[in-house]
C-alpha cells in the first residue's frame, strides 16, 4: 500500500519502522528530538533516542564505537558540511576498521545529513560536498531523489552493515510522492531508470534528477528521447546500468549539483569514458555546480548552479545540434 | 560610563534592535532570504563590547552576527545590502549573513559553523602578539560553541601562550533549539575553562554597564599584552534560533519576563535614573536610529543586483 | 573492592613481564632481523604498570580501546604473542592477516576493540562502546569500558567533546590518559596550559563534573585500586572518571621514520635527542616498573627469586617462540589485499 506523503515524512518513517524491527537501532543527534513529546521518543525512549551537544567528532566517533558493540546508530548531523568537522572519524576511521582488522570487525552506522539548500544558505551551508567521499573505500553514500528512495535508502542503510553517508537533499523535502507503508527497501547499487529513451543518456544526481527530467520534457518537443538515470547510491556505483544505457543511446550527459573536480560526476563521467568508450558517438558532457563556494545572492547563486536550461543546452551540444561551447 | 558613552551605547543598541526587527520583516516578505539569526537580546553585549574597541582590534563573531558587525562599525546601509543579497552589500552579495565582513572595521569575519571562529581569533591574537602591538582579538561565540572540540583546543593554546585574546560568551542557555542542560553538565561556562586558570568573569548580559566594567578591565590588561580573558555574558535570546523558527521547544516568552532582561529597556531606564540621558534625548536616539534604519532599507533596495557572472571571481586572490 | 591475593599479583607480574619482553624482541627485530618490520611502532615499555594494574580490573564482558602504541594491552588481555608478532611483521597469521600492523591491532573476542592511529580518535569510540553498555544494561556485572590515550590526546577535540558527553549520559567509562609528559618530541609543558603551570592534567576532569585522579602508573597495585574505584562508579551508574596515569616511556616515541631504503631503528629518547637530558632519562630506567614491582613482591614473599626466575625464563621462551613463529610465517597472498569482504561486511 503506498499513499503520498512528503519526502522528509518518509525519512523519518524508515527510521521509526527500523527502530521497531530491530531493537539495536538507536538515533541521536543536534536537536534529535528535544522533547519528550517527540513521537520517537514516546515510541522508544530516551535510550535509543537521544539529543547530543555541538560534538561532532564524538557524536560520530560514538557511532563507531557503537558499531563495534553490535549495535546500528544513526547520528543526525544536520549539514553534510558539519561531518568535516569530524572528517577523521568519518573517512579515515569508520570505513577502515573492518580492513585493518582483517575482517573481524564491522561498523554498521549511519551518518545522516542534508546537503544542498540552495536557499540563500550561503558558502558554508549549501555545498554539494560527496564526491570526495566516493574516494574512501567501505563508506557508502546514499542520494535520495524521492520520497520512495528516502525511505527505501534509509531502510537499506539501517540494514547495512557498513557505515552510510545518507544525504538528504534540502531542495527535495517537501516533495510529495508516493511511498510503501510498512518496511520497504531499495537496495543499494541499483541504479533506478527515471525515464526512458533512445537518444541520450542522462544521469542525475539528488535534487538535479527532477531538472533533468523536466529538461527531458523541453527536449522531447524537439524530437530528442532522453534516458535519465538516478544512480541512488553512488557507493555502491551502479555502473552497469549507466553503461549499458550508453550502449544504446551513444550519448552521455553527466549532471551533479557539487563542482565539477573531486566529484561524483567526474567518477561516473570516466568510468564511462574508459569502459563504454566504443558506444560512444560523442564526448561526454558534465553539468556541474560551477568550481566557486556557492554565493549567498539570489541571481548569483542561480548562476553557479545546474538547471534545467543548462541541461538541456548540454543534450543539444552532444547531439550536435548546437555549438560546443569551449 | 558617562552621558557621551551612555549615550552612544543607547544609540548603537537602538540601530541593532531596529535593524533586526526590520530585517524580520523582511524576511517574513521574502525581501531577504536565507538562513537568519537574530540578535535581538544581544544588542547590550555587542555595544558594550565594541564601543571599547579600535578599528584595528579585530573581532571574529558567529552565525549570530549581525549586532556585533554593526557595533563594530560595518556601515548598516552595506550590511542591509548584503542580507538583500545586493552588489553594494559589504560582501557584494557573496557572504550574506552569516558571512559578513568589514576589515576596515576590524570585522574579521562570522562563520556559520558553530566555534569555525575560535582558532582563527586565536592566529589573529598570536600576530598582535609577535608585532608587539596593543591591538586585541574579540571572539564572540555562543554556549553551543563550548561543548565543541575545537572550542578546547582554543582555550589550551590561547592559555598556553597567553595570547591578547577576550573570549566573549554570550550565554543564552540555549544551543539551537536544545537547552544548555542537554549539552553539558556544566552550567556556567566560566566554570568549563576553569581548569585552566586564566582570568574570567560571568556578568548579566542585560546589565550593559557591568558589561562595559568587566570588558574594560580585561581591554586594559590585553591591551598590554596579557591574556587570555573569558568574559561569560547572560542574556536571553529573545527570538528563535533563526527568523521563521516555530520554537515549539520553549514556553511562550512572558512579558514581564522580557522586559526585566531587555537590555535595551534596561540600559534606558538607568540613563535616565543615572541622569547619563534624559527622557527627550532617549527618544530622540531611537528616532534617529529608525531613520537609519530606513534610509538603509532605501539603500539596499536601490542597489542593484549583482551581476551573476560576479560568482566566478574572487575566488582566488591574485 | 577484592584484595589482591598471592595468585593475582603473580599474574600482574608475569604480564608486565610478558609486555616488557614482547616490546624488547619487537625492538631487536630491527638489529637482528632489519628489514622485517616495516613502518612504525610504539613499544610500551615503561607503562606495564600502569597497562596491568588496569586491566586487573576488567571482568568478562568488559571492553578497552587504546592508541597505536597497543601491543601491551592484547598481551595482557591472554592474545597469543606469536600471532601479535606476526601482525606486526606482516605475516598472514598475524592477529588481523597482516591488515593492520603494529598500530590497528584488535582482538575483539578478549573486549579489545580496537586502536586508532590518529591522536584522541579512539576516545569517543570507546564512548560508544559505553554508550552500548549503558544500552544493553548488563548488571551481572554492569559492563564498563576502559579508554586509553596519552597526555597528547588531552588537548584534542576529541577528549573535549567525548568527557562531556560521557559525563552528561554518565556514561560506564574510565578514561585512562597514560602521561608519559611527552607528546612525541615535544614536552608537556610546551603544550599542555595545565602542564605549563605545574598543574596535574587530571584538574582537566573539573570542566566535566567527573572526578580526576592522578596516579603513579609505575605502581600496578595503586593503578589497580584507582582503576577499580572508578570502574566501580561506573557500574554503579554515577559515570565516568579521567585517571591521569604517570609514566615514563623507556624507549623513544617510536622507530625512526625513513624512506625505504633506510634501515629503521629506535632511536634513544628523546630527552637525550631533543632535550639533552640525560639525567632524567636515567633516572627513568632506575625506577623502571618490572624490576621494582618484582623486587617488591619478593619482599613480601609472594614470589621468591627461584619462582621469579622461573617465570623469566617462560616468559622469554615465549617471546622467542613468538618470533620464530612470526619470521618462519609466509607473507598473504599480496591478492588477499583486494578482498571485498574486508572493505565491506
Amino acid at each position: 500500500m503506498a499513499r503520498e506523503i512528503p519526502y522528509i515524512a518518509a525519512v523519518q518513517e524508515a527510521i521509526r519502522v527500523e527502530m521497531e524491527r530491530d531493537p539495536t537501532v538507536v538515533f541521536y543527534g543536534q536537536d534529535v528530538a528535544p522533547s519528550d513529546e517527540d513521537p520517537l521518543v514516546q515510541a522508544f525512549g530516551r535510550q535509543r533516542v537521544r539529543v547530543s551537544p555541538i560534538s561532532e567528532t564524538a557524536e560520530i566517533g560514538m557511532a563507531v564505537g557503537l558499531a563495534l558493540a553490535g549495535y546500528r546508530p544513526v547520528v543526525e548531523l544536520l549539514m553534510a558540511e558539519f561531518m568535516l568537522v569530524a572528517m577523521n572519524q568519518v573517512v579515515n576511521e569508520a570505513p577502515r576498521l573492518r580492513y585493518m582488522s582483517g575482517g573481524q570487525v564491522k561498523v554498521p552506522a549511519v551518518f545522516k545529513a542534508g546537503y544542498g539548500f540552495t536557499a540563500g544558505w550561503a558558502g558554508q551551508h549549501t555545498g554539494s560536498i560527496y564526491g570526495m567521499f566516493m574516494g574512501f573505500p567501505g563508506l557508502k553514500i546514499a542520494l535520495p531523489s524521492t520520497p520512495a528512495d528516502a525511505k527505501g535508502l534509509m531502510a537499506a542503510a539501517i540494514r547495512d552493515d557498513n557505515p552510510v553517508c545518507y544525504l538528504i537533499n534540502y531542495l527535495l523535502v517537501l516533495e510529495h510522492g508516493d511511498v510503501p507503508e510498512g518496511e520497504y527497501v531499495v537496495p543499494f547499487g541499483e541504479a533506478a531508470v527515471r525515464r526512458a529513451g533512445s537518444d541520450v543518456t542522462i544521469v542525475a544526481t539528488g535534487w538535479t534528477v527532477g531538472k533533468a527530467l523536466a529538461a527531458a520534457e523541453t527536449l522531447k518537443a524537439e524530437g530528442i528521447e532522453a534516458e535519465v538515470i538516478d544512480p541512488r547510491t553512488l557507493n555502491p556505483l551502479d555502473t552497469a546500468t549507466i553503461l549499458s544505457s550508453v550502449e544504446k543511446t551513444g550519448r552521455l550527459v553527466v549532471v551533479d549539483q557539487g563542482t565539477r573536480h573531486g566529484g561524483a560526476s567526474a567518477v561516473i563521467a570516466s568510468e564511462v569514458a574508459e569502459h563504454g568508450f566504443g558506444s560512444l558517438k560523442a564526448p561526454i558532457a558534465q553539468v556541474t555546480a560551477l568550481d566557486v563556494t556557492v554565493p549567498y545572492s539570489e541571481p548569483m547563486e542561480a548562476y553557479v548552479l545546474p538547471n534545467e536550461e543548462k541541461i538541456a543546452g548540454t543534450v543539444r551540444q552532444v547531439l550536435g545540434e548546437a555549438p560546443v561551447a569551449a | 560610563m558617562d552621558r557621551v558613552v551612555a549615550a552612544e551605547l543607547l544609540r548603537t543598541m537602538w540601530r541593532i534592535r531596529l535593524f533586526e526587527e526590520r530585517v524580520a520583516q523582511l524576511k517574513r516578505s521574502l525581501q531577504v532570504h536565507g538562513l537568519i539569526h537574530l540578535s535581538l537580546g544581544g544588542e547590550g553585549v555587542a555595544a558594550a563590547v565594541c564601543r571599547q574597541l579600535r578599528d584595528s582590534d579585530a573581532v571574529y563573531s558567529g552565525h549570530r552576527a549581525h549586532g556585533h558587525a554593526i557595533a563594530k562599525g560595518a556601515p548598516i546601509d552595506g550590511v542591509m545590502a548584503e542580507l538583500m543579497g545586493r552588489k553594494d552589500g559589504i560582501c557584494q552579495g557573496l557572504g550574506g549573513s552569516m558571512h559578513l565582513v568589514d576589515t576596515a572595521h576590524g570585522f574579521m569575519g562570522a562563520t556559520g559553523v558553530v566555534g569555525g571562529n575560535l582558532p582563527l581569533a586565536l592566529g589573529t591574537a598570536l600576530t598582535q602578539h609577535l608585532t608587539g602591538t596593543d591591538n586585541v582579538t574579540v571572539v564572540f561565540f555562543g554556549d553551543g560553541a563550548v561543548q565543541a572540540g575545537h572550542f578546547n583546543e582554543s582555550i589550551n593554546l590561547a592559555a598556553l601562550w597567553r595570547l591578547p585574546v577576550i573570549f566573549v560568551c554570550e550565554n543564552n542557555g540555549m544551543a539551537e533549539f536544545t537547552a544548555r542542560e542537554e549539552h553539558s553538565t556544566i552550567e556556567r561556562v566560566s566554570d568549563v575553562v576553569a581548569p585552566y586558570g586564566f582570568e574570567r568573569i560571568t556578568v548579566n548580559g542585560s546589565d550593559v554597564p557591568a558589561v562595559y566594567d568587566a570588558f574594560g578591565d580585561f581591554l586594559k590588561q590585553a591591551r598590554k599584552g596579557a591574556g587570555p580573558y573569558l568574559l561569560e555574558c547572560v542574556t536571553y535570546r529573545r527570538a528563535g534560533h533563526y527568523e521563521g523558527d516555530p520554537e515549539k521547544y520553549r514556553d511562550p516568552v512572558a512579558e514581564q519576563e522580557w522586559a526585566q532582561r531587555d537590555p535595551l529597556a534596561r540600559m534606558t531606564a538607568r540613563a535616565i535614573t543615572e541622569g547619563w540621558v534624559d527622557e527627550p534625548t532617549a527618544g530622540a536616539i531611537e528616532r534617529h536610529a529608525a531613520a537609519e534604519i530606513e534610509e538603509a532599507v532605501r539603500f539596499a533596495r536601490d542597489s542593484p543586483f549583482p551581476d551573476p557572472e560576479l560568482s566566478a571571481k574572487l575566488v582566488y586572490a591574485r | 573492592m577484592t584484595e589482591l591475593d598471592n595468585d593475582k599479583l603473580v599474574w600482574m607480574f608475569t604480564q608486565m613481564l610478558r609486555i616488557r619482553e614482547f616490546e624488547e624482541r619487537v625492538k631487536r627485530t630491527f638489529e637482528e632481523h632489519p628489514g622485517v618490520i616495516r613502518g612504525h611502532t610504539h613499544l610500551a615499555d615503561g607503562a606495564e604498570a600502569s597497562i596491568v594494574g588496569s586491566l586487573a580490573t576488567l571482568k568478562p564482558g568488559d571492553q578497552l580501546m587504546a592508541t597505536y602504541r597497543c601491543h601491551g594491552y592484547p598481551i595482557a588481555l591472554g592474545t597469543d604473542t606469536k600471532s601479535i608478532m606476526a601482525e606486526i611483521y606482516g605475516r598472514k597469521d598475524g592477529l588481523c592477516g597482516g591488515y593492520g600492523g603494529s598500530m590497528h591491532l584488535v582482538d575483539p573476542e578478549r573486549g579489545f576493540m580496537g586502536t586508532s592511529g590518529i591522536v584522541g580518535q579512539g576516545i569517543p569510540q570507546a564512548t560508544g562502546l559505553a554508550f552500548a553498555a549503558q544500552l544493553r544494561n548488563r548488571s551481572h556485572p554492569p559492563q564498563v569500558v576502559l579508554s586509553f590515550f596519552g597526555d597528547g590526546a588531552s588537548k584534542q577535540g576529541a577528549f573535549h567533546e567525548s568527557l562531556n558527553l560521557a559525563s552528561l549520559w554518565k556514561l560506564p567509562v574510565v578514561y585512562i590518559m597514560e602521561n608519559n609528559n611527552y607528546n612525541v618530541a615535544t614536552r608537556s609543558e610546551q603544550e599542555d596550559a595545565n602542564a605549563a603551570a605545574g598543574e596535574p592534567l587530571s584538574r582537566k576532569a573539573a570542566a566535566y563534573s567527573m572526578p580526576g585522579v592522578t596516579v603513579d602508573g609505575t605502581d600496578p597495585i595503586a593503578v589497580y585500586e584507582a582503576v577499580g574505584a572508578a570502574a566501580g562508579r561506573a557500574r554503579a551508574g554515577d559515570g565516568p572518571t579521567l585517571i591521569e596515569s604517570k609514566v615514563y616511556r623507556l624507549s623513544a616515541h617510536g622507530n625512526i621514520i625513513a624512506p625505504p631504503g633506510v634501515p629503521l631503528h629506535y632511536p634513544e629518547h628523546e630527552a637525550i635527542t631533543v632535550f639533552g637530558n640525560r639525567a632524567e632519562y636515567e633516572a627513568a630506567l632506575r625506577g623502571d616498573p618490572v624490576p621494582r614491582f618484582r623486587a617488591r613482591l619478593v619482599e613480601q614473599s609472594v614470589l621468591d627469586q627461584a619462582r621469579a626466575d622461573e617465570i623469566a625464563q617462560g616468559v622469554r621462551d615465549e617471546m622467542d617462540a613468538a618470533v620464530k613463529f612470526a619470521l618462519d610465517d609466509p607473507f598473504p597472498d599480496p591478492e588477499a589485499a583486494a578482498k571485498i569482504d574486508y572493505v565491506y561486511a
